[in-house]
């Protein structure tokens, strides 16, 4: 008997557009499940920069998506400013790059109304000390930085809070079933229980970024075509500016220094890849990346890196572009579908975290339509409330907050980042997305355990004992989180493996096999 | 509480060398485990490393823990990477407003400033000279083997020049004696200077370079013109240290050596100088010793714990001597360091010290020897809160116990059971 | 200020402080061969306690080490341990265990099979010998006797629940219980604050009660390894005295007790033996002149020379400052000895972590010959006067193989045979 599942909007994939979308229509009033295959923001919206563009990066070769960056950052700035620091940034050109280009760059700012400031050499390295001597031009412009995994658990809070919609991770497409020109059903698989689950809805939307193309196709719609650009960034230890700082050149690899919070955050490379699925940062990425990077920033030739990690920019194939991801645009499309004979599907692709609350007001304006409400988007005006446990993935803030708390029975089992009990057991109760025996993985996706210098080499073990304690697991199961946990995390540590983080892997390797076993643990039982 | 907010990481990047920089960390945690300040205002030295990576520089600014903090460098002992999490410590203490750091360390480092005398206990120059020959003259009178003792004043070209605590001549002038007694004993070629003759360093601990500068100028400067050969502490840990590290860190020309005078005392016995021997000791009473982190750990490492236990075994018998664990150079700081004897936090000191109480108390022992006056405070002040029996003294007391030339009146900090010994 | 300028003479200088260092330190003094021992702390400090022979090969567990390491000498006969003779790893073993025991930390006689040691989060490590402290609980798993577990509040990382959860199956009959620490303010405790707060008296009897009120029916008591840092031995039998229980010890994650203990006691006994010990600086330099080595350290006050006639190198791989990875391959740091390694850094890792092969990186190090001298790139030895032991040896995985502590001992044994035979031959 399968279970059957009712909604008004079936949205799937749970990245910044799905639950963009979500709340976009929870404002409407319309009632959305959201699944997603793993988990919030598992795929291009928790691989990226978490750079709010101004429009800069753009503007030399896109006035329009330029203008549409400037456009929605302001909004966002406004709107959910607990989201995003506002650090500003800067565009500077090194020896060997073409002058011709920087000195362009003012005037094409200026035509998608992107407020860009001339800087003295002396100036720019004021704001940022550990520019490099060669720097020839600095323009400041108005970038910024948004925290994804904040913003994905706004939205879906927010939606939860405001008619009750819902968000089920875990939960595979297998196929849809149309009757008349219209999907009826889509069948999913539980992943954690391989139960099958019908879900029942008026209106379909596939915002599945990277994976798009292959839901549309399970609708049997072709219409949709992409190209996928496999983009790697790395991760400092520390934060190295204070600001953005962008290669005033055509983009390239490494070309981009971005703050997040108690870190910085370098990339990225860009590589047209056939299938997005299994895919990793190499160490060939890495070392480009970091000899860009170092043209602007010599000081990261001497930094330490933590991680690499990326994400697949899900890009709208046009003429020319199948080749170089980089060409390809970097707009957005919607997908109605009817040509393709189905009347309550919508495909929502392409585009870039910046303008995801576009992306979604336009799905939602569709949507809307199509079920006959009328209420208009009020993403543009009405302000991200900041709410619920959703703050733990900000940098910083765990250990601020403890420190302003001063409870010493409070006990930090993150120590990098300093996470403690408390965070870990409200993020058990009242989280997005909260559920029994939640592992490792979704405790750490909606905090900061595990994204410190250790990389989750002593916090896995911490916490495990910490929900052992608390009775969230009771056989093994604990055990098996915790090896799957450090074995996600070492497919970003191994790209930055040298020097000062070499140290901390043989520890961690020690601590792992020889002090817990994890090398030895089967899947079901004991150790063979 | 408002205090400039200084940027950690920035200054990280500048005290600390390369290879053992907060980026080396790997948040291993032996340095808070090992820590006796730790869990204090909710900090540890892995947390204090951790913050300033994140930023968290208000925190890090106005955290009191920093004074709780003794800088006893035990964290860069255990850490295997080296790391130092007190040099950032001490950049923390300088960035507090001065009328809210803890006014003890404030006061003390203000009388300093107030003559060259540079004394703490703001003891003058022409107060400590009576206070010397005053105290001179009665050892004459009372004990005939020191009728002639002489207490050389600015004596050029002698072989050594002693930086003496305040503490003596301000408020025990008779603990003068002992050092003396035993100097005159072996027929050390010695001198006080009457300038910067004190041996203490509050400026340090309050984290103001340029008075902990001065201050180390104005001893350099007076032990130059005397041309002595070896510049000599009394029994005190940590102007020791501020005196030899002020001395590189700021770069200063000193034409001297630096000498310990526990390495003296080993020296002397070894030479047949000092016959001492535990002969005394009929009651086989059990001792301890203290290592300053100041002159063990922080400066001259083994050898100099190892002349003291030397000294301590032939004082008090082999028999009679029990260790603390740990000690030597991986000894614990026992709470009165940094300052914090004088920054009026009572409840975490002592906090701090129970695990040298422990220590103190495991050992059985019926004393604590130790050379450092701030040690010596702080183990009977938590020997008596925390109900220990144990008692705390000087070497130079020992000496001359064993010696027999101490005097009646110098025996303030033996106990009962030794108030008449070795008193021909 | 005038620096001051110490020089030691020796037969022998040891560098590092690891297991390898102190073993060579240890079977140095046993030889009466005059021996310094220089650096400053490393990876010893991360240890389980347990001191592993060879207890895990891709094939799994091993529970006859004698005869894995045969097996091992054919599957990798580069292996550091496939080339010593059994005999001579066992005196090596019996040497160093019977030390450790007389210095205070009492170790089981290695036997002939491995002891199945309990690890924090209720797996297993084969293991050679383990402390006395540790012991019955070996046994009481085995037995599935009824046992009582106890955890500490405050105390990161170690969960009695998560210990029992995961021997399920094995080790039916584990209860568990929470209890905080006499004494300690509430907060985060660490076992190393534990362990000293122990060696008091009082503070022992006050936890005896406590346990005495846990226990059920259990005749067998688990506690984190918190035991005592420098009596361990007295610290457990007084407690067994006390409660009338068997009491054992389990490892717990860094910062633990059983590598603190363990690098305390070297640093207590061994110089009381005649080791002259530098535990704080770390060696800057070495000459190698015709007839002497000459080691530079410098310390806040001084600088020191050592004059050796031989070196013994064990300094540990990354961890313990012994090898460096550039980003452009591995580097030994103080002689820039040759290091045989992977070809790129894409070779050093897996993509898989787990992978139970291992990572090559593990298996980079220093090559020998048969004396333990370091070879050049051409496999001719750096210096008759070098030999090289411990973790920094090439051919070795000792984390995934479980023989870390056989592999310091062992080549620490030869090293010091071989510096032995060069100085008297």
């Amino acid at each position: 008997m399968i279970r059957t599942v009712e909604t008004q909007v079936l949205i799937i994939g749970a990245g910044v557009t799905g639950t963009g979308i979500m709340r976009d229509l929870a404002l409407r009033g319309i009632k959305c499940l959201l699944i997603d295959r793993q988990d919030l923001n598992a795929g291009a919206s928790g691989g990226n920069h978490g750079l709010l563009h101004s429009g800069g990066r753009y503007a030399s070769s896109d006035t329009e998506t330029a203008a549409e960056c400037r456009h929605e950052s302001d909004l966002l700035k406004r709107l959910a400013p607990q989201c995003i620091d506002d650090c500003g940034g800067m565009f500077v050109a090194v020896d060997g790059d073409d002058p011709e280009f920087a000195e362009n760059f003012p005037e094409a700012c200026a035509k998608a109304g992107i407020e860009c400031e001339s800087l003295s050499i002396a100036e720019a390295k004021s704001r940022e000390p550990q520019l490099s001597d060669k720097v020839f031009a600095a323009y400041a412009i108005p970038d910024a930085t948004v925290d994804p995994f904040r913003l994905t658990l706004e939205n879906v809070n927010h939606s939860m809070q405001l008619n009750g919609s819902s968000f089920m991770p875990h939960m595979q497409l297998t196929g849809f079933e149309v009757a008349q020109g219209m999907i009826k059903y889509a069948n999913v698989l539980d992943t954690r229980n391989n139960e099958s689950i019908r879900i029942a809805a008026e209106q379909f939307v596939n915002a599945a970024g990277c994976w798009a193309m292959n839901i549309a196709q399970m609708a049997g719609c072709d219409d949709v075509s992409l190209v996928y650009s496999k983009g790697t960034l790395i991760v400092s230890n520390t934060r190295i500016t204070s600001g953005v700082v962008n290669r005033l050149r055509p983009p390239g690899d490494g070309d981009i220094l971005v703050p997040g919070g108690t870190v910085s955050l370098l990339g990225t490379s860009s590589l047209t890849i056939d299938d997005p699925d299994n895919i990793h940062p190499s160490i060939d990425e890495v070392d480009r990346i970091l000899s860009e990077g170092e043209a602007m920033l010599p000081v990261l030739g001497s930094s330490r890196f933590i991680r690499a990690f990326c994400g697949v920019r899900p890009l709208i194939r046009s003429a020319g572009s199948a080749s170089d991801g980089r060409k390809a645009s970097r707009g957005f499309s919607l997908f109605d579908h009817e040509d393709q004979g189905l009347g309550n599907f919508v495909t929502i692709a392409g585009g870039k975290l910046t303008t995801f609350r576009l992306m979604a007001e336009k799905t939602g304006d569709l949507v809307a339509a199509r079920l006959g409400n009328d209420k208009g988007c009020q993403t543009a005006t009405v302000p991200l409330p900041s709410g619920g446990v959703v703050h733990w993935s900000e940098p910083g803030l765990a250990a601020r907050n403890w420190c302003k708390k001063a409870d010493p029975s409070d006990l930090i089992l993150c120590e990098c980042e300093m996470v403690p009990q408390s965070s870990v057991d409200e993020i058990l109760l009242q989280a997005p997305g909260a559920e029994d025996h939640m592992s490792l993985k979704a405790i750490a996706l909606r905090s900061r355990i595990g994204k410190g210098a250790c990389q989750g080499a002593f916090c896995s073990m911490r916490v495990t004992s910490y929900l052992y304690d608390r009775g969230v697991y009771e056989d093994n199961e604990g055990m098996l989180m915790m090896r799957d946990f450090v074995n996600e995390r070492f497919k970003g540590i191994r790209p930055v493996l040298w020097d000062r983080q070499i140290p901390q892997m043989e520890l961690a390797e020690t601590l792992h096999c020889g002090m817990t076993g994890l090398d030895l643990v089967n899947k079901k039982d004991e150790p063979s | 509480m408002t205090v400039a907010v200084t940027d950690f990481r920035e200054l990280a990047r500048d005290l600390l060398p390369q290879g053992a920089s907060y980026e080396a960390c790997i948040a291993c945690g032996l340095c808070a485990s090992g820590c006796p300040a730790s869990g204090l205002f909710g900090m540890d030295p892995r947390r204090f490393i951790r913050m300033a990576a994140l930023g968290l520089n208000e925190e890090l600014s106005s955290t009191p823990w920093i004074w709780t903090c003794t800088q006893c460098k035990r964290c860069m002992y255990v850490c295997p990477m080296g790391i130092d999490a007190s040099v950032l410590v001490g950049a923390a203490r300088a960035t507090w407003p001065m009328d809210k750091k803890p006014s003890g360390i404030v006061r003390s480092c203000q009388a300093q400033m107030r003559d060259d005398s540079t004394s703490a206990m703001g003891l003058r120059t022409e107060d400590f000279l009576e206070i010397i020959e005053e105290t001179a003259e009665e050892i004459r009178d009372d004990d005939s083997r020191f009728a002639k003792l002489q207490i050389p004043i600015d004596k050029k070209n002698a072989q050594f020049i002693i930086n003496q605590n305040s503490r003596e001549p301000a408020v025990e002038p008779e603990e003068l004696g002992p050092l003396w007694k035993i100097f005159d004993y072996v027929g050390a070629d010695w001198t006080y200077s009457s300038k910067g003759w004190a041996a203490e360093n509050f400026c340090m601990f309050t984290g103001d370079d340029d008075v902990w500068k001065s201050m180390v100028e104005t001893r350099v400067d007076a032990i130059n013109e005397l041309k002595a050969k070896t510049w000599i502490n009394t029994e005190c840990g940590h102007s020791f240290y501020t005196m030899w590290k002020g001395i590189e860190k700021f770069g200063l020309e000193a034409d001297f050596e630096a000498g310990n005078l526990i390495s003296y005392y080993a020296q002397w016995i070894r030479q047949g100088k000092l016959p001492v021997n535990s002969d005394w000791n009929r009651d086989n009473l059990k001792f301890t010793v203290q290592d300053p982190c100041q002159l063990i750990r922080k400066s001259s490492g083994d050898p100099v714990a190892d002349d003291l236990r030397f000294v301590a075994k032939i004082l008090v018998g082999e028999d009679n001597f029990i260790d603390m664990q740990p000690c030597r150079s991986a000894n614990y700081c026992c709470g009165g360091g940094g300052g914090f004897l004088q920054a009026g936090m009572t409840s975490e000191r002592r906090a701090y010290g129970k695990r040298k109480y422990d220590q103190i108390i495991t050992t059985k022992a019926d004393y604590v020897l130790t050379p450092c006056h701030n040690c010596h405070s702080q183990m009977e002040d938590i020997g008596k809160f925390y109900g220990g029996d144990y008692k705390v003294v000087h070497f130079w007391t020992l000496i001359c116990l064993s010696l027999g030339i101490l005097g009646p009146n110098e025996r303030k900090y033996l106990g009962p059971d030794l108030a008449g010994t070795g008193d021909e | 200020m005038k620096r001051g300028y110490r020089h030691i003479k020796t037969r022998l200088a040891v560098i590092g402080a690891g297991i390898a260092g102190f073993a060579a330190s240890i079977f140095a003094l046993e030889k009466a061969i005059p021996v310094v021992q220089l650096g400053h702390t490393g990876a010893i400090a991360y240890t389980t306690g347990y001191l592993d022979l060879f207890g895990v090969s891709e094939a799994g567990i091993i529970d006859d080490p004698w005869a894995g390491l045969e097996q091992l000498r054919r599957t990798e006969p580069e292996h550091p341990l496939s080339r010593l003779a059994n005999e001579d790893i066992l005196t090596a073993f019996e040497i160093f265990t019977t030390v450790l025991s007389k210095m205070g930390i009492g170790y089981t006689v290695p036997g002939s099979e491995n002891l199945h040691g309990l690890l924090p989060a209720g797996l297993i490590k084969p293991t050679l010998s383990v402390p006395a402290t540790m012991l019955s609980g070996i046994k009481a798993m085995r037995r599935n006797e009824k046992t009582l577990i106890i955890d500490f509040e405050g105390l990161a990382g170690f969960s009695a629940l998560e210990f029992k959860a995961n021997f399920a199956g094995k080790w039916d009959q584990i209860s568990t219980h929470k209890m905080s620490f006499p004494g300690l303010p509430s907060g985060q405790a660490y076992a190393e604050t534990m362990a000293r707060a122990i060696e008091v008296a009082d503070t022992r009897q006050q936890l005896a009660e406590k346990i005495i009120q846990a226990v059920n029916g259990e005749k067998y008591v688990g506690l984190p390894a918190m035991l005592g840092m420098h009596e361990p031995d007295e610290v457990h039998a007084d407690l067994e005295r006390l409660t009338g229980l068997e009491i054992f010890e389990i490892p717990t994650i860094p910062p633990a007790v059983p590598g603190i203990r363990l690098r305390e006691m070297f640093e207590r006994v061994l110089p009381a033996r005649g080791l002259v010990l530098e535990p704080q600086l770390k060696v800057k330099h070495v000459d190698f002149a015709d007839q002497k080595v000459h080691l530079f350290l410098s310390g806040p006050l001084e600088d020191l020379e050592v004059e050796a006639e031989t070196v013994i190198l064990a300094t540990g791989r990354f961890l313990s400052g012994g090898l460096n990875a550039g980003r452009n391959g591995l580097d030994e740091n103080l002689l820039d000895l040759h290091v045989s390694q992977p070809p790129t850094r894409n070779d050093w890792y897996r993509l898989d972590y787990m992978d139970r092969r291992g990572h090559a990186i593990n298996r980079a190090g220093i090559e020998t010959d048969i004396d333990m001298r370091p070879l050049d790139v051409n496999g001719r030895p750096y210096s008759d006067r070098l030999f090289a032991a411990g973790a920094i040896l090439a051919h070795q995985d000792w984390v995934r193989q479980r023989c870390g502590a056989g592999l310091a001992i062992a080549t620490a044994y030869q090293a010091v045979e071989a510096a032995g035979r060069f100085l008297h031959g």
